[in-house]
């Protein structure tokens, strides 16, 4: 018979239903957010700089529709 | 060890706290000197462990006076937070007059970022979550977010993008052993109201 194959949704349950047995499944979501928060952080500082870092930050967000 | 508990009607959730969660903690140790406020929102499906990026952090708030916006506004600029929408009190209230949300991010950076969302009393849903917080803790930091249950609802039946069904999914499996249904019955009239 032909293996289920999982969804994101499932995946996401599968993930829950482990993570509530076993807490040691929460240091793997603390490392994607910590390497999300770095990269996002190390690209802004090097498209924008820190000087003008507000202004360049509000064109590129206007841009984008964001404000 | 299990990943939460509930004692005395707090969850707690038991793992180590992330940036995310300091950056959160950060503004709302400012806010809280001004105003109540309400987690909502992806965070809280991502603060009870669902493992997705974010961007932004919403904080739902009732609707303030200039004066008392313009201190608050002043202190998160003191701590070293800026505001997308504008430097000054004054233009930015404007935002808030309008029920407009604003967005808040630590100086030279864009995300993470907090949107600031203010409402009143026209608002139901969220004049409903905001006067039934459900208390949360993760090592020594507390703050407020709906019933477990009413955050469901409302990714299930108002938002309903992917993220927000998975982000349903991963609150029903995880918290599933707490859930009650008479409270889905009682959150789901409130939540469809919104609707209309």
């Amino acid at each position: 018979m032909a293996k289920k194959i999982m969804t994101d949704l499932d995946y996401v349950e599968f993930y829950a239903r482990e993570l509530k047995k076993n807490n040691k499944l929460f240091k793997q979501q603390k490392r994607l957010i910590e390497a999300q928060i770095t990269a996002s952080s190390s690209l802004f500082k090097n498209a924008f700089g820190e000087k003008d870092f507000k202004a360049e930050a509000r064109k590129y967000l206007k841009g984008i529709g964001s404000i | 060890m299990k990943g939460y508990e509930l004692k005395d009607n707090v969850l707690i959730i038991k793992r180590e706290l992330t940036s995310l969660d300091l950056f959160v903690k950060d503004f709302l140790s400012i806010l809280k000197k001004y105003s109540d406020y309400l987690v909502v929102s992806g965070y809280v499906s991502i603060s009870t462990g669902r493992t997705r990026g974010t961007e932004d952090v919403d904080i739902i708030f009732p609707i303030m006076e200039k004066s008392l916006f313009s201190s608050l506004f002043e202190d998160l600029k003191k701590n070293n937070f800026w505001c997308y929408q504008g430097d000054n009190a004054e233009e930015s209230y404007s935002y808030v007059k309008n029920l407009q949300s604003l967005r808040f991010a630590r100086i030279n950076e864009i995300f993470p970022n907090i949107e600031f969302i203010p409402f009143n009393k026209t608002k139901k849903a969220k004049l409903f979550e905001f006067s039934h917080p459900q208390i949360i803790k993760i090592k020594d930091f507390e703050f407020k977010i709906p019933p477990i249950e009413f955050e469901i609802l409302y990714k299930e039946i108002i938002l309903a993008g992917k993220k927000d069904i998975e982000d349903a999914k991963h609150l029903r499996t995880f918290f599933s052993d707490i859930l009650k249904q008479e409270k889905f019955k009682e959150y789901e009239g409130v939540i469809r109201s919104e609707l209309k």
